[in-house]
């Protein structure tokens, strides 16, 4: 072939060009949005599986990374939707048949398979060996040095409470798998679907040298993979492009750590950052003053109570307990404490309940001439209750204790405020108790997750010995096993009733809200599960 | 020398065994890592599993005697909330602290120093009362105070500098001032009262009756002479570099050793805490011994005459 000058630097031309146009569509493909988000804490823990970690501030990042097979529709009613299955079918009341979605993938490259579902309910990765003389030593055992590929005890623990009857999950065909669970369970596909039931990968479990390396690192279907974890410092996400649901919308997610809430607005301000979580109602106006910030949030499953301890001398007097429910005016904590951004509940229960939500129940009366009736007629004499506080683990805590004790002494009740530093004194026995703080979640759309779990004979308040009730235990166990849905809606109307009104172990305060600080630039809702969700449904940044 | 070497030895073993059981009996005491690691809303049956996994069921002697074992078969331990070992995890940090520690360090001398033998050599002058006031208002604002103005200022006001974390070299300005400007005022002060006295005194004057030039008076007799007890405030400052930037750090979002410290606490994850503060007395130790040395070097006096008896 004749060679010309013209033509070899044609054919340099040639060459230059085509090995820039592959790289200007690689900058076009990578032209997303690396975003930073601010946070109090990243984990508490220092894992990253919902086994331990089941903290609010662990889901809010695990969502990017592990998902369950039935997800929830995050940015409207919480009402399940096709998640890692793409469909589901009860076979009986104890047994649900589910078809895996095709195509997924891990992290690791590894195609999602039904037996990677069979291992994620399996004894590796949740219950441990049942025998506890064959469990090897776990990571987290006092000895040093002892480490293992078993879960911690705890995990194990936790996955029983996920689980408590699951008898096996079985795999019917390649693409469908079947839970079958050892007593009748309406709430099989809440549980399915709730934080602590998400696939992990088989292989990068068996193959980790060891739980905790695993837990730091665990490899799911998410759209964003872990790229690097430092505890008590950062979690850096990096965009997975082979996720199942399309191209992540952004290129990197950093939850930085900022322990100081002015920090957080400060950075945000600034704009080191692009969100800023856990913002008090207090800073909202700050962050609302700067024209390229503005504040979302809204309310979430989680409800704040004040829990009696019926053993209080006062206290057994169930007169007591109504009077202080009902010399509560919610509505002026909402609007002074809360600026009105938050609702009082119908009680313990949420609207994602479904049919189980019981729409009629009325929210807590305010009635304190009625409350101080009560009293009068329990032959009250002033005798101090104890209230114990903890310094603001909850927002607005302290306030909101200062506000009761006065509005319980204007209905006769002598209530004063203990301050506790953590939760051991709380629930110490030492002295008498009488009235503590509180808060319940709702993990998945039934009562089963709220009232049963954190009330009933295996819940909390039972457990610490601040409250019983036979006919409320008869009652938890009917609610977990029937699946009659009008008697269990009655079931549970009883249970309200006896619960927060004719023997009452807590009172409602109002529903809890998150507020995040962000960019206006960013379109992005919350969820009320407070899973932060960077899905191309949920996530578009106009300019960074 | 070597009794002396040997009862300050003795002294700092004791002081750290003193800490050491302290920091244990107000940890365990004040609260149940179970509760606070895995939440109080964990189920029950997890809290019980996590207590027997660390031995927070046993005897607190027991706990006790584990924990002392641990730190003479030079483990210190595993941290209950992360699974590794306590040392590990503290020297990880390390690196992080130091790395605005030492340049605050160097700026309280660079500015300390000088500002104090400006303000002595030119007393109730203009310029010695302005700097005493900064000096007194830098050692007045507390350092999250200060922090929190620096950021407002020059991370949302002007976007010159990131207000928070540890990416770049540009994160450590703002705590690196912040740090510094505390500790600078205060050598400030210190270097002005020692200068202040050395020039009162008879040699000094003799010195210049004797018509030895004013630098040289300053350089050779009044410096040396005035060094003592500033030495003695560095040597302290020597001994915080580990753990003496808490507040800034958690203010700045700086993943240091202080910040680890306050999380440690906060969970009652003993073996960190532990780790944390044999370092701290450690370090103190080690820089309280460096002063006493160096007071011997600095005036030759005292190496006769029971040095020991100067140091802080």
């Amino acid at each position: 072939m004749k060679t010309s000058r013209r033509r070899t630097l044609a054919g340099i031309g040639a060459v230059a060009a085509s090995s820039a146009l592959p790289r200007f569509a690689i900058a076009q493909a990578d032209d997303r949005p690396s975003i930073t988000i601010a946070v109090q804490q990243n984990t508490n823990t220092n894992t990253l599986t919902p086994l331990r970690e089941q903290s609010n501030v662990g889901a809010r990042m695990i969502y990017s990374f592990l998902e369950p097979l039935i997800d929830a529709k995050h940015q409207a009613d919480l009402s399940p939707q096709p998640g890692l299955a793409t469909q589901w079918r009860r076979v009986d009341d104890k047994t649900l048949d589910l078809k895996v979605r095709s195509g997924v993938k891990f992290h690791n490259g590894d195609t999602m398979t039904v037996e990677d579902v069979l291992f994620s309910f399996g004894p590796e990765h949740m219950f441990g060996n049942p025998d506890p003389k064959k469990q090897s030593g776990t990571m987290f055992a006092t000895q040093p040095g002892a480490a293992g590929k078993e879960a911690p005890p705890e995990v194990q623990a936790i996955a029983r409470r996920l689980w408590p009857k699951l008898a096996r999950v079985e795999i019917v065909d390649k693409e469908t798998v079947r839970f079958v669970n050892g007593v009748p369970d309406v709430t099989l596909e809440g549980r399915i679907g709730r934080f602590g039931s998400e696939i992990v990968s088989r292989r990068a479990l068996l193959e980790a040298p060891d739980w905790l390396t695993w837990a730091r690192r665990p490899v799911g279907t998410g759209p964003y993979r872990i790229a690097e974890f430092k505890p008590d410092t950062h979690l850096v996400l990096e965009a997975f492009d082979d996720y199942w649901g399309g191209r992540p919308p952004a290129k990197q997610i950093k939850f930085t750590v900022v322990p100081e809430v002015s920090s957080r607005v400060n950075g945000l301000l600034s704009g080191q950052y692009d969100f800023a979580c856990d913002i008090p109602p207090d800073q909202i106006a700050v962050i609302e003053k700067s024209p390229r910030h503005h504040v979302v949030g809204g309310t979430i499953t989680n409800h704040r109570l004040i829990c009696f301890d019926k053993n209080h001398p006062q206290l057994a007097d169930a007169r007591i307990r109504r009077a202080m429910a009902l010399a509560i005016d919610r509505k002026l904590i909402v609007d002074t404490l809360w600026g009105g951004r938050t609702a009082i509940p119908r009680g313990l229960q949420w609207e994602y309940y479904g049919r189980m939500f019981l729409a009629d129940w009325p929210q807590p009366a305010y009635d304190p001439d009625q409350a101080a009736k009560l009293v009068k007629e329990a032959g009250y004499k002033g005798e101090p209750i104890p209230f114990r506080v903890l310094n603001n683990y909850y927002t607005n805590q302290v306030p909101t204790a200062q506000i009761l004790t006065e509005m319980w002494r204007a209905v006769g009740l002598n209530v004063r405020i203990q301050m506790k530093e953590n939760w051991q004194q709380i629930f110490e026995k030492n002295e008498p108790r009488a009235v503590r703080d509180w808060s319940n979640s709702a993990p998945f759309g039934d009562p089963v997750s709220s009232i049963v779990n954190q009330h009933g004979p295996s819940g909390q308040q039972q457990q610490v010995g601040e409250w019983t009730n036979p006919e409320f235990n008869k009652l938890s166990d009917e609610l977990e096993s029937s699946t009659d849905m009008d008697r269990r809606r009655a079931v549970f109307r009883r249970m309200l009733q006896i619960a927060e009104v004719e023997d009452p172990a807590f009172t409602v305060l109002h529903q809890n809200v998150i507020f995040y600080g962000k960019r206006k630039t960013i379109d992005w809702k919350p969820s009320a599960l407070q899973y932060m969700d960077f899905r191309a449904r949920n996530f578009r940044a106009v300019s960074t | 020398m070597i009794r002396y070497l040997s009862t300050k030895s003795l002294r700092a073993l004791l002081t750290i065994i003193f800490v050491v059981t302290f920091a244990f009996a107000i940890l365990r005491l004040s609260g149940d890592p179970a509760l606070l690691i895995m939440s109080a809303d964990a189920p029950p049956e997890a809290i019980e599993a996590f207590r027997r996994a660390w031995g927070l069921d046993q005897p607190i002697w027991e706990q006790y005697l584990r924990y002392f074992l641990n730190i003479f078969e030079g483990t210190l331990g595993r941290s209950m909330r992360d699974g590794r070992p306590a040392l590990d995890l503290v020297l990880e940090r390390v690196p992080q602290t130091l790395a605005i520690t030492v340049p605050a360090f160097l700026v309280k001398l660079a500015i300390g120093i000088p500002a104090g033998i400006y303000a002595a050599l030119h007393r109730n002058s203009f310029g010695d009362r302005a700097l005493m006031v900064a000096s007194v208002a830098g050692h007045a604002v507390p350092s999250f105070v200060l922090g929190l103005i620096l950021v407002l200022i020059f991370a949302v006001r002007l976007n010159w500098l990131p207000s928070g974390g540890s990416d770049t070299w540009r994160h450590a300005i703002l705590p690196v001032v912040t740090l510094g400007a505390a500790g600078a005022a205060v050598i400030a002060r210190f270097t002005r009262s020692a200068m202040l006295e050395v020039l009162g005194q008879p040699y000094v004057r003799a010195a210049m009756a004797k018509g030895v030039p004013w630098h040289r008076v300053v350089w050779r007799h009044a410096l040396p002479n005035a060094a003592i007890p500033t030495v003695t405030v560095i040597g302290f400052m020597v001994g915080t570099l580990i753990a003496g930037a808490v507040v800034v750090e958690s203010v700045f979002s700086w993943p240091g050793v202080g910040r680890m410290l306050v999380v440690a606490v906060a969970n009652r994850d003993l073996a960190i805490v532990q780790c944390i503060l044999l370092l701290v007395a450690a370090c103190m130790v080690t820089a309280n011994f460096t002063v006493d040395l160096l007071y011997g070097w600095i005036d030759p006096r005292l190496r006769t005459s029971g040095g020991s008896n100067r140091s802080t």
